[in-house]
């Protein structure tokens, strides 16, 4: 991808950036990874549960916690889905919820495999 | 050096983490506001946290607002963690009590740079502390013993005689004049005075409890002051007090001198509510009376009749009133 390419869309997993941010750590990276593999699935399904309640409040909460996770792990284009999601679910705008969601879930959705062949491939 | 992190989010927490255990720092981790106010309100707890800006119980401005609420503490250095990044907010934070701000995700060494900076301000508020805590010990104690001064013994006494006033306790007050000391100064010089002052200061010390303090009032004057002091026990105390500067010699660079202590002694329950200045006057006149008794002895300064000085060893039973 080139650079321009990547201020537009931006990566689904930033991986040089993060082993940058976290001075090529490997086994933090491991930590961060097993990390992200069970808080990421549960935080989700709240937020399904949340916005198929229409609770603005954990909505707004709960994307939030996931656009931190998110970034942290350098998910920049996932990131940015929660943190859109977060906005709507702040100014009360229900209606997009749904849609927003569905974004999130379809970045998670190219995210999650990369991950897998990752840690897979550092398994090996 | 202690730090403290907080952040709800597992994922972040474990990376701030690390990352601060590889920079060399001994880290504390928790998971909302309430338990890192908590831990900054221990004692010996950490002097620098990263606060995530949302998480439950109490956010990241809150815990800083509620750490600065507090006076009396050291100094906390606070820096907020947040992808929030608008100026408004920026200014909120600071404007909460924070130190400094990081937006999210950081990078490890602006993270460390920045803690740095902290830890700047944090020895800079050391040494001011040290500078003031010498300031104070200067201001309530005397240059050459240590002890504290007239002004500071007298402070403490007049806080003393109302306690024991309150509680219905006696307060002993003992004056103490070396004798001849003017001599020493004349013939041995006032180094040699100096260090006499000293080994007497602290041969009072080493006689008193804990509890209790000693002051030096005048030139070669001391003011020993016994909290809670049974009054039946006073006298006793006060000789041995005065013994220790005569029971062996002191050593000097000029040799080895023989001196004696005139002392007046005061108990506070038997004169009821005087003024400080009429207390230390009458053991101020108990001493001249050892001292015209022909020194090297106690004199008990009491409100009704004047006691017969007793002979030395002074007996266990002597008995203020008869």
């Amino acid at each position: 991808m080139n650079k321009e390419g990547q201020e537009l869309t931006g990566q689904v997993w930033n991986l040089a950036e993060l082993l940058d941010r976290i001075d090529n750590d490997q086994e933090l990276l491991r930590d961060l990874l097993n990390i992200f593999k069970e808080d990421f699935p549960r935080t989700m399904q709240s937020l399904e549960s949340a916005v198929a309640a229409a609770d603005l409040k954990n909505a707004s909460r709960l994307s939030h916690t996931l656009k931190g996770m998110l970034s942290s792990l350098g998910a920049t284009r996932a990131a940015a889905a929660a943190a859109k999601l977060e906005v709507l679910a702040t100014a009360g705008e229900t209606t997009s919820l749904r849609g927003a969601l569905d974004a999130l879930g379809h970045e998670a959705e190219s995210l999650v495999p990369e991950l897998n062949a990752y840690m897979a491939e550092v398994h090996h | 050096m202690k730090i403290l992190i907080a952040d709800d989010e597992a994922l972040s927490r474990r990376l701030l983490e690390k990352t601060l255990e590889r920079a060399g720092y001994e880290v504390i981790a928790v998971e909302n506001g309430k338990l890192a106010f908590e831990e900054l309100c221990k004692p010996g707890g950490p002097r620098l946290a990263l606060l995530d800006w949302v998480m439950p119980e109490l956010d990241g401005p809150g815990v800083c607002r509620a750490v600065r609420v507090r006076s009396e503490q050291t100094y906390v250095y606070m820096v907020l963690l947040t992808s929030k990044g608008t100026k408004e907010e920026t200014v909120l934070g600071l404007e909460s009590g924070a130190d400094d701000y990081l937006t999210k995700p950081f990078n490890a060494e602006e993270l460390r740079a920045r803690l740095r900076v902290g830890e700047r301000i944090l020895l800079l508020e050391d040494r001011l502390v040290e500078a003031r805590e010498n300031m104070r010990f200067r201001a309530t104690h005397d240059t050459l013993t240590s002890l504290l001064n007239r002004g500071a013994v007298m402070d403490l006494l007049t806080r003393e005689l109302h306690r024991s006033h309150r509680e219905q306790k006696s307060t002993a007050i003992i004056l103490g004049d070396v004798d001849h000391f003017k001599r020493i100064n004349d013939t041995l010089g006032h180094l040699v005075g100096d260090e006499v002052l000293i080994e007497i200061a602290n041969r009072l010390l080493g006689e008193v409890r804990s509890y209790d303090f000693v002051g030096r009032y005048g030139g070669e004057e001391f003011l020993v002051v016994l909290n809670s002091c049974d009054p039946a026990f006073a006298p006793t105390r006060a000789e041995e007090i005065r013994l220790a500067i005569s029971h062996r010699p002191i050593q000097t660079a000029k040799g080895p001198l023989d001196l004696t202590m005139s002392a007046g002694l005061l108990l506070s329950s038997e004169w009821g509510v005087k003024s400080l200045e009429e207390l230390l006057h009458q053991v101020d006149s108990a001493l001249y009376q050892a001292k015209s008794a022909g020194r090297d002895c106690l004199r008990i300064a009491s409100p009704t009749v004047r006691a017969e000085p007793p002979l030395a060893p002074l007996p266990q039973s002597v008995r203020l009133r008869h």
